[in-house]
């Protein structure tokens, strides 16, 4: 029982980056934007987040920076692909290599190269009070770093924002079909741009969880396939905020158990534990690519002063 | 004249994102002068740079093929690295298993193996998307993962050196060794391979029926259908062919520098093909004239790190914002026309 207790807090407590990076997908693709640079954003979120932490002591400060740096990309992501029209996979893949250089220059230019690891504290487990205290279920969903709260309550006003409001049927419509939302008089670009900023920080953010959580410290290419991974999830989820949080069970379950099964150890060599999270992705895509609903102006661009689109 | 034209805009590029990249060098409190001589002229100071710079562009001209290849067809690899690696990991179990042949039967045995693993790993998302449609991206992406784990599996398996310190295998058969055109500093005749398909798949795109069906299908997939062409087919070919040349790539590095199987060998070439790929637009008569800059570049930026202490990562950022600029270009182009 106290393993699998353990375990289910342990696939509560990694799901946070796939949530935040997915729902940051989601929230930009909702409106056509379709981000694609999500590995490289969470990178500088996970470096700058490391090291604004390291240099001024404030983990929530270190937060901030992520998202702030999250929030640029989104911005340029933006610009380059609502006003400039430029193909969204290619400047996608433009600005993931950008994340790439700076999330490896930025500590070698700060902190440069040191004979152990700098460390930051990790974040610590909030308990709520009179919840924590129920069996299982207490451990398991009132016992967490703050960031898994955060990533539900997203989740939770996400799906509220986007079903349940005036605004967010606007931003749906947007992302379905840009022309007729046009005429009716909502603003396409404004729309295009603040999800795709607020996305980005989401990302930004899920980047910084790593650092933040597991290792307290940044090493290169420390994201290991997780942004992309988020994308799956993405479509996994049907561009759909509640859909994604529970679809990023699956994901943070497979890791854990690849994880678990390394430490306890068994007859498969461990490197094959390794690939588990990226085969069984795979073969979920076999299974619900094609059936899942994705916005029908994803990954393209609008041009107002063309006739159709 | 056209010429002219045709290169303005890569000059303007180039020279946006060094003043760019210089602004912050000078802000980081660098001599910007020097590292740009250094990271431009270190090709062409010595001997050693040049060859250096040559053995840099062998693997990234061919991985700028494995993802030029199907773009031609409009399909995206990003998988170039595991390919890469895959390839690697079959030069080098075949020339560890047969290490006693002949050179003139191990080395193509070498050679085939890699081709032959890198195909097979760029047929996986290819069958994929034949059969269930799913988009080659993120299984190009994800099995890259796969390989970094596979690689790390026959580098610490019963292949592994004990004597080396990070996961590596023994040396493959001396025979396999490829054979070299300058002695010292080495430089192995892989560079007339890589030079030898550079060319044949620009003849091949642009020359030939099956190159014209491969760009017909990627400029309209509909229309191309329609003339008879099967579309899925090309699809599936382009990623197959795309494998073989990442997998050359890798059992080139076996066979010619390495000579055995090291974790991490595929250094950063994926990336870097990428940026090759897309500021040559897909046009492979220019890969390999970008590939030999960006070697020219990143063997610039190893010297810098050394002599400067500039990281490496800063010539990364200037590459990647060339990649920009040449981007915005087309963007400036189309509002002149229009």
């Amino acid at each position: 029982m106290d393993i699998l207790v353990n375990f289910l807090r342990l696939v509560l407590l990694s799901m946070v980056p796939f949530v935040l990076a997915g729902q940051g997908t989601m929230l930009g693709g909702r409106t056509g934007v379709f981000n694609v640079a999500q590995e490289g954003i969470m990178l500088v979120g996970a470096s700058l987040g490391f090291l604004v932490s390291y240099m001024t002591g404030s983990i929530f400060l270190g937060m901030v920076a992520a998202m702030a740096s999250g929030a640029l990309f989104g911005l340029a992501l933006a610009y380059f692909t609502t006003n400039l029209k430029m193909d969204q996979f290619v400047i996608g893949l433009a600005l993931f290599f950008i994340g790439i250089g700076l999330s490896t220059l930025l500590p070698k230019l700060v902190i440069g190269i040191t004979l152990s690891p700098p460390l930051i504290p990790t974040l610590k487990d909030i308990s709520i009070p009179l919840l924590s205290q129920i069996p299982v279920i207490g451990p398991i969903f009132f016992q967490q770093n703050i960031l898994v709260y955060v990533s539900i309550l997203v989740s939770i006003g996400l799906w509220y924002f986007l079903f349940r409001t005036q605004k967010g049927l606007e931003i749906r419509a947007v992302g379905e079909h840009p022309m007729t939302a046009d005429s009716l008089g909502i603003n396409t670009t404004s729309s295009r741009y603040w999800t795709t900023i607020v996305g980005g920080a989401l990302i930004g953010l899920a980047g910084a969880y790593l650092p933040m959580v597991y290792t307290g410290t940044f090493t290169e290419l420390m994201v290991m396939g997780r942004g992309w991974l988020a994308i799956a999830l993405t479509f996994f989820g049907g561009w759909s905020p509640l859909p994604i949080l529970f679809g990023s069970l699956f994901f943070s379950g497979v890791e854990v158990l690849a994880f678990r099964v390394q430490v306890i150890g068994s007859i498969v060599p461990y490197q094959f534990l390794i690939m588990l999270p990226y085969i069984a992705t795979i073969l979920v895509m076999i299974f619900t690519f094609g059936k899942s609903r994705v916005p029908s102006f994803l990954g393209k661009n609008y041009d107002r002063e063309k006739r159709s689109v | 004249m056209t010429i002219v034209k045709k290169i303005l805009p890569y000059l303007i590029a180039v020279l946006a994102s060094f003043v760019a990249a210089g602004i912050f060098i000078a802000l980081m409190g660098f001599d910007v002068f020097r590292a740009y001589s250094t990271i431009l002229f270190t090709s062409f100071r010595t001997p050693n740079g040049f060859i250096q710079t040559l053995l840099k562009f062998i693997p990234l001209v061919l991985q700028a093929l494995a993802f030029t290849i199907p773009l031609t067809a409009g399909k995206f690899n990003i998988g170039g690295e595991g390919q890469m690696i895959v390839g690697a990991i079959g030069a080098t179990a075949a020339g560890i298993m047969f290490a006693n042949l002949p050179p003139i039967l191990l080395i193509p045995i070498v050679i085939l193996a890699g081709v032959l693993t890198g195909a097979i790993w760029g047929f996986i998302p290819a069958y994929l998307l034949y059969k269930f449609k799913i988009n080659e991206i993120l299984t190009t992406v994800l099995l890259n993962f796969v390989s970094f784990a596979l690689i790390d599996y026959v580098a610490t398996g019963p292949w592994r050196d004990p004597t080396a310190g990070h996961p590596t295998t023994i040396t493959i058969g001396s025979n396999g060794f490829l054979p070299l055109l300058i002695n010292n500093p080495p430089l192995h005749t892989g560079l007339l391979l890589a030079i030898a398909v550079a060319a044949g798949i620009y003849i091949y795109t642009s020359r030939t029926t099956g190159g014209y069906e491969l760009i017909a299908t990627g400029a309209n997939p509909q229309a191309a259908g329609i003339y008879g062409i099967k579309v899925r087919r090309m699809f599936v070919f382009s990623l197959v062919l795309a494998g073989a040349v990442a997998g050359l790539s890798g059992a080139l590095e076996v066979a010619g520098v390495q000579h055995r199987l090291i974790e991490g060998m595929q250094s950063n070439f994926l990336v870097l093909g990428l940026i090759i790929g897309l500021i040559s637009r897909g046009n492979n008569l220019a890969v390999p004239f970008v590939a030999f800059f960006i070697a020219v570049l990143e063997v610039g930026a190893s010297a810098m790190q050394r002599t400067l202490m500039i990281p490496v990562q800063m010539v990364f950022i200037v590459e990647a914002l060339i990649l920009l600029f040449v981007l915005l270009s087309d963007v400036v182009a189309s509002r002149r026309k229009s």
